[in-house]
């Protein structure tokens, strides 16, 4: 633990647009308390460069309670920064010590293009979704409770899968930049659940085929993903979706 | 890099010409395509090292039931020949599938990090454990397979002395006396040595990272299979490496 104010030094990667290059840029920034979290740590970073007369840093953020998935920052070359299971909003300044060099960086993978400092363009991850990752059903009225009949087991699978907050995460802390575990959590959750079974081998099929188009890296089960990620998705998804692909590929219907 | 994958898919773009098989290849294609076809090459590898690691053991036998089984095998005649092509194109297509996802893997993320951390517990080896050490374990695997095919396929390892082996035709029939020779040989047994380590490295992580490949992931599974792998790679070059030990203590 450390004291109540603490004096950092910020390297904060800097870049004005998607095609310029880009650069480290040191800031000191004093009392900054522990009890902040790290994208408050950065508001009070930004309204002093303001005061200065800079422009301030751009850094994605939204609900900051982790679920979102806005906010996507490598913080001391660890995604969402040093603790397992939390987002970059999560994270508290208290895990850190007074007088330590904060490295800050944008997720790295040419999928996911740098806007502008720290601001990275997920689309590719919305393509993959529409890609396959719905189901096209007439919903009508809501059904009766209990009418589409689920096992308490396969619920709860489902729903760690649907855990997923698509923040890229996984991405980032890949080291071939594979989306494997964002696009295993998206097959996973329908394909375990009844509504999902009329699209199942299309889905996986297509969301694969787009997940190659994006540019993302293949998958060499290295689980720095799951580490990484802050809804604590397993891998297991990827085998999941390994399966269902194999399954596709050899018995689907068309 | 774009000119290599173009390379590389040379092989699939004349099997999809074969009538019926165009739907097999597009399917294998994809990422999680190439890595079913890396996991079942892999493991098919992983059979021939099983068969050849029994056979060789029989050198614990001594030199006649060895020989035997040399004579037994060499007899086989076309069918050994047509088994060393099958090897020969599972290990290229094995590498050549590396080299074509890799690059993939190369291209998703062309500027690094400046500072990158696992978020996972301790390696015994650094940048993330046997995951990280592949492509290297791989290229010194495979320049130990041209050495080794030089040494005892060809007979013309470098500096080895195969009188032993030989008869009065100046032809290498003694196989148990050829094995002997190289083995015994101390620069040929260090590299043996290397290369096998780099052997256990490289399946310690390949084992179990097949079996996800191909989808064998339960959580009342994992802990056999992740033990099997372990001990299946390890057992592999550590029965290897008892033949160099072996070799080396009964050289004099």
């Amino acid at each position: 633990m450390s004291s109540d104010l603490l004096n950092l030094t910020l390297r904060v990667w800097r870049q004005a647009a998607p095609n310029q290059p880009g650069e480290f840029r040191d800031y000191r920034l004093n009392g900054v308390s522990t009890h902040m979290s790290f994208l408050e740590m950065l508001d009070v970073l930004n309204e002093q460069l303001i005061a200065q007369g800079e422009v301030p840093v751009a850094f994605d953020h939204d609900c900051r309670e982790g679920i979102c998935g806005m906010c996507s920052l490598m913080i001391n070359g660890q995604a969402h920064g040093p603790d397992r299971g939390t987002t970059s909003c999560q994270l508290h300044m208290r895990r850190f010590r007074n007088g330590e060099t904060i490295t800050i960086e944008p997720w790295r993978a040419d999928p996911f293009p740098v806007i502008r400092d720290l601001v990275v363009n997920r689309s590719a991850f919305d393509r993959i979704i529409q890609a396959g990752g719905f189901v096209s059903v007439n919903t009508g009225n809501a059904p009766d409770g209990n009418s589409v009949p689920v096992p308490g087991v396969r619920q709860e699978m489902a729903m760690d899968a649907a855990a997923c907050i698509g923040c890229g995460a996984c991405v980032a802390a890949c080291k071939n930049a594979s989306a494997m575990l964002f696009v295993s959590a998206k097959v996973s959750q329908l394909s375990i659940l009844p509504q999902g079974q009329p699209e199942r081998a299309n889905r996986v099929l297509n969301m694969v085929a787009q997940m190659d188009k994006e540019g993302f890296g293949s998958c060499t089960n290295t689980s720095e993903c799951e580490a990484a990620c802050p809804a604590e998705v397993s891998v297991a998804h990827i085998a999941r979706l390994n399966r269902e692909y194999m399954k596709a590929m050899l018995f689907a219907d068309h | 890099m774009n000119a290599l994958l173009r390379v590389l898919s040379l092989p699939a773009v004349f099997l999809s010409k074969i009538p019926g098989l165009a739907p097999v290849v597009r399917a294998c294609s994809t990422s999680v395509g190439q890595k079913f076809l890396m996991a079942i090459t892999g493991l098919s590898l992983i059979g021939f090292l099983v068969v050849h690691l029994a056979g060789n053991l029989q050198l614990f036998a001594g030199e006649a039931v060895f020989n035997a089984y040399a004579e037994k095998l060499h007899s086989l005649g076309p069918l050994l020949g047509i088994a060393e092509v099958g090897l020969f194109a599972t290990f290229a297509a094995h590498i050549g599938l590396a080299i074509s996802t890799a690059s993939m893997n190369k291209l998703a993320r062309k500027s690094s990090y400046a500072l990158k951390e696992t978020k996972q517990g301790l390696f015994i080896l650094p940048a993330g454990g046997a995951s990280s050490w592949m492509m290297v374990t791989g290229l010194l695997i495979f320049g130990f397979l041209v050495i080794h095919i030089m040494d005892l396929k060809l007979k013309k390892g470098f500096g080895v002395d195969y009188t032993a082996a030989m008869n009065a035709d100046n032809e290498a029939v003694n196989s148990f006396q050829a094995v002997k020779a190289v083995l015994s040989h101390p620069v040929h047994a260090g590299i043996y040595f290397v290369c096998l380590i780099a052997l256990g490295i490289h399946l310690s992580h390949g084992i179990r990272s097949a079996l996800q490949t191909l989808g064998l992931h339960h959580k009342n599974w994992n802990f056999a299979l992740r033990t099997l792998g372990f001990v299946m790679a390890w057992g592999i070059a550590g029965g290897f490496i008892s033949l160099i030990v072996w070799a080396l203590g009964s050289k004099s």
